[in-house]
């Protein structure tokens, strides 16, 4: 076998073959907006092709740190970016399977002495070869409750972040804020993150884009007064508490399609395949949303303080 | 033959006048026929003499495997005798085989008593095959609805019990048969049995016709091969077994056999396929009642199932043996000194092992067969296999079978415990490697000599019979692809 | 002596890659994997101790190799086994097993013979050597 080490490396065909760019295109196509986001995946995808070209001549011996966090509110897209980032990770070689375990505190934590450690071990288990997605990683961390089961867990992910380098990628998210000081709180972390990627909120005209392409998803459209009224809900349901991005607009779109069920169900009449498949203003318009009432939209989980 | 006599007559007066009718016009063929979920269906592939129509042939067969006889006889009145005639319902020519048809016949469920394969044989085999229109007659394939497999218990205990009670997963079982098959005193025997328990296999087994000669006595031969065993599990910790035939003249003796093969804490019996099928059914329910592995030696198949025109096909044999309830059942090897195209041989394996068999023509399954869960048959590979072999085995029957080598562990240069070891390491090497991903159909040579580099006896083996293969045209093979061969 | 259960006995003790190759084969079967250990190896002894449940959706090999580090530690002096598990009906068993962690000094085994009626023999295998303390 011949282990010379290469004189060159061309970068545009490790681009290509590497299935990189596929994974670059895909998140493009697929995500509506996110551009400061897109840029950052592929500021750090080329940081990736690099490093791996500097491994390849010698250059560099270390696996770099990879483990990452995500900050936004909550529908900005986080988990879908990370799924592509498992995979890009995975094409590049810097993870070996690729999957993404999305966890939260309640998976890693359990709820009496002895019960946090082989929990969060049955997680990083799962997790090894792929990416460990934690969800809200600040629940993790209550400085208020010191003997709080979740130092126990924090111990140990930091010390399998650390140890295992070649194993796994740990992402971390959630509120931008609430990242920050936890972050300060457990410099331990801050240290061993290295990639910081920040998910700003939707546009109204984003969110407009997204919710035309839901629909869409789903065989169903908008007719044009129906559009212009999911852009005035757009509008008002950002200024509501609770306003989750594009996770609002689903759940918006959800009711909206119950409501024209329920429309045409009552009209008792013959209907095509058009109507069947069509949101008109009726359907949106009836939301509290525009009467000043609090539209429930199920984002608030654990968004409530 | 016109269309006339191809068709049942429907007139009861004209039907039933006395005198000889073609078996269509009786009703034996009816090319609409829906085989419903519960009928029995066979494939024949019949002959049929110069001037015989083929569909005349087909309801014949279907006549004489069910209600029919010669002539017209008026007491079918007496009876729902249309439900009870079986329909020949298809024929068509055998690919390639010019004057040989294919010819599906279904049996309504009534027909058969239950849990009997004596019975079903009585039946489907008992007249037709020297039925006088046809020059040959075979069967190729049968169909049992789950209705009729559930009035059988099936194996007594199936591959998964018997592994978890020996303790072994993963990997193929090792084998071998004594030799020389005929006599040695039960001393000397018994030393046969240890040396290869020794040297790594899992089993060792009498052969088909050691019963109790005047050289050795049934007796002595259990008690030196269960000192034999119980010696070898000592000295490896692993739990070892030797198949102990109680082959014998009446179902009497053959008890009498297998509860001392009990009592001495032996973990399997044997038996020949020669001892019938009320036989097996009856030995097959000693051995469930005693938690004992039954190992189904097929002597004597290979009278009927050899010939492509004539007799039974084995994979019917397998059907039947899955039944009436046999752990082991030979199958066959493709690759040893024994008749078996791979593919062939492969469908065999199926039957064994699958909880249902889809339509494969290619293996010469031509039926569906949902095995309504009786337990897996484990096929034995035996018969001119040796170590330099491993890769084209494993690569065939996968991790469930018992390879027997006999020659192959007694005639090795360097003693039969060295032959053992040779070829459990042959063995252990090669499931590492496949599992490894390494493709072992080509490169499995390669994995056996890099481990000759270390182990010996393994070397000696493939210095000896590295080159050895048996490649003759094998006479029994699917009549639908062309026929694959071992290189 | 060495004692020959599971798949790979007969070879040289695998080393840790090869173990993990054994594993990687495992997962991609969609099996889970099982430690266990004892100080028994006798033949009957089905229940060796788990070390923790089997571990199922694992997608790497890495996880287990963890887990049977930290048993080499806690049992060095043991047997220790790897077992792959198949949920799927019909099978419902163990599908592979091998031993990854033996003793410096292997204990053997005694056999007693009982003659009884008709020449007829009893057999008990005892374990000599191998328990610690």
């Amino acid at each position: 076998m011949d282990d010379a080490v290469p004189l060159t490396v061309d970068l545009r065909a490790e681009y290509e073959s590497s299935g990189v760019r596929e994974i670059l295109d895909e998140l493009d196509r697929e995500l509506i907006g996110l551009a400061p986001v897109k840029e950052r995946v592929r500021e750090t995808a080329a940081l990736l092709l690099v490093d791996r070209a500097r491994r390849q001549l010698g250059l560099a011996h270390e696996t770099p740190t990879l483990h990452m966090s995500f900050t936004g509110n909550p529908g900005t897209g986080k988990t879908t970016v990370a799924l592509k980032m498992a995979g890009l990770l995975h094409r590049l070689g810097y993870v070996r399977k690729g999957h993404l375990v999305s966890v939260t505190r309640d998976d890693l934590v359990g709820q009496y002495i002895g019960h946090t450690a082989p929990k969060t071990k049955e997680v990083l288990k799962k997790a090894m070869g792929g990416v460990l997605f934690i969800d809200e990683a600040y629940y993790l961390y209550k400085p208020d409750n010191e003997r709080d089961y979740g130092q126990e867990a924090i111990e140990i992910l930091l010390q399998v972040m650390e140890n295992n380098r070649d194993d796994l990628v740990v992402i971390m998210a959630g509120y931008a804020d609430r990242m920050d000081r936890f972050f300060s709180a457990n410099p331990g972390f801050r240290s061993r993150i290295a990639h910081h990627i920040e998910f700003p909120d939707y546009s109204d005209e984003e969110l407009g884009r997204i919710s035309g392409a839901m629909l869409g998803a789903q065989g169903y459209g908008f007719d044009e007064a129906g559009r212009v009224a999911m852009e005035e809900y757009i509008r008002l349901r950002r200024l509501q508490p609770h306003f989750a991005n594009a996770r609002s607009i689903r759940n918006a779109l959800d009711r909206a399609r119950l409501r024209q069920a329920n429309r045409l169900f009552s009209a008792a009449a013959v209907v095509d395949a058009k109507t069947l498949s069509t949101l008109t203003e009726a359907d949106i318009r009836a939301s509290r949303v525009f009467s000043g009432g609090l539209d429930i939209d199920g984002s608030r989980r654990k968004d409530v303080p | 033959m016109n269309e006339m006599s191809k068709s049942q007559i429907t007139d009861a007066k004209k039907r039933y006048a006395a005198g000889v009718l073609k078996y269509a016009q009786m009703g034996y063929w009816d090319g609409d026929y829906q085989p419903k979920d519960t009928d029995i269906l066979a494939l024949f592939r019949i002959t049929p003499q110069e001037g015989v129509d083929p569909i005349e042939a087909a309801a014949a067969v279907a006549g004489e495997s069910s209600t029919a006889t010669w002539t017209v006889v008026w007491t079918d009145r007496l009876t729902a005798c249309d439900q009870y005639r079986a329909k020949a319902y298809k024929v068509e020519p055998v690919p390639g085989t010019p004057g040989q048809y294919f010819c599906y016949v279904a049996y309504d469920l009534i027909l058969f008593e239950e849990g009997s394969i004596a019975n079903v044989t009585a039946s489907i085999i008992g007249n037709v095959f020297s039925f006088k229109p046809l020059k040959a007659a075979r069967l190729e394939d049968m169909r049992f609805p789950v209705a009729y497999l559930k009035t059988f218990a099936g194996p007594p205990t199936g591959i998964v019990v018997e592994r978890e009670r020996l303790d072994k997963f993963g990997r193929p079982l090792l084998g071998a048969t004594t030799k020389p098959k005929l006599g040695l005193s039960g001393k000397n025997y018994g030393r046969v049995v240890y040396e290869g328990l020794k040297g790594g296999l899992d089993f060792m087994k009498d052969d088909e016709n050691i019963n109790s000669q005047p050289f050795m006595h049934w007796r002595d031969r259990f008690l030196y091969c269960m000192e034999a065993v119980n010696k070898a599990t000592a000295v490896t910790g692993e739990v070892k077994g030797h198949y102990l035939n109680v082959t014998a003249g009446t179902m009497e003796e053959m008890y009498r056999r297998a509860e001392f093969a009990k009592e001495l804490g032996s973990v399997i019996i044997m038996v020949d396929l020669i001892i019938g099928w009320t036989a097996t059914q009856s030995i097959s329910n000693w051995a469930r009642q005693n938690d004992m592995i039954l190992h189904m030696h097929r002597a004597g198949h290979g009278t009927y199932t050899r010939q492509k025109n004539h007799g039974i096909s084995f994979r019917v044999i397998a059907k039947w043996l899955r039944m009436a309830g046999v752990d082991h059942l030979h199958c066959g090897t493709a690759v040893g000194k024994l008749e078996g195209d791979p593919m062939t041989v492969q469908g065999y394996y199926n039957v064994c092992r699958e909880m249902h068999n889809p339509v494969d023509l290619p293996r010469g399954i031509f039926f569906e067969q949902d095995w309504a869960n009786l337990k897996r048959v484990l096929p034995v590979a035996s018969g001119g296999i040796h170590a330099g072999q491993m890769h084209q085995l494993i690569d065939l029957f996968g991790d469930d079978v018992v390879l027997q080598f006999g020659g192959g562990t007694i005639g090795h240069p360097m003693g039969i415990q060295a032959g053992a070891t040779a070829n459990r390491v042959a063995l252990e090497v090669m499931v590492q490697a496949r599992n490894e991903g390494v493709d072992i159909a080509n490169e499995g040579l390669e994995v056996l000599r890099k481990a000759a580099k270390w182990c010996k006896p393994l070397e000696a083996a493939l210095d000896t019979w590295g080159n050895i293969t048996f490649n003759y045209t094998p006479t029994d093979t699917s009549d639908f692809v062309p026929t694959a061969s071992v290189s | 002596m060495r004692i020959t259960q599971g798949c790979f006995s007969f070879l040289p003790d695998l080393t840790d890659e090869q173990i993990r190759d054994q594993i990687e084969y495992i997962l991609s079967r969609e099996w889970a994997v099982g430690i266990e250990w004892t100080f028994e190896p006798h033949p009957r002894n089905t229940y060796w101790e788990m070390w923790g449940h089997p571990m199922f959706d694992l997608k790497d090999a890495k996880g287990v190799m963890m887990e049977l580090a930290d048993c080499r530690k806690a049992h060095g002096d043991a047997y220790i086994r790897i077992n792959a598990f198949d949920s799927s009906r019909g099978w419902e068993t163990v599908m592979m097993s091998f031993i990854v962690n033996r003793p410096a000094q292997e204990p053997s085994f005694r056999t007693w013979r009982q003659e009884v009626d008709g020449r007829a023999m009893r057999y008990t295998h005892e374990m000599v050597g191998g328990m610690p303390g």
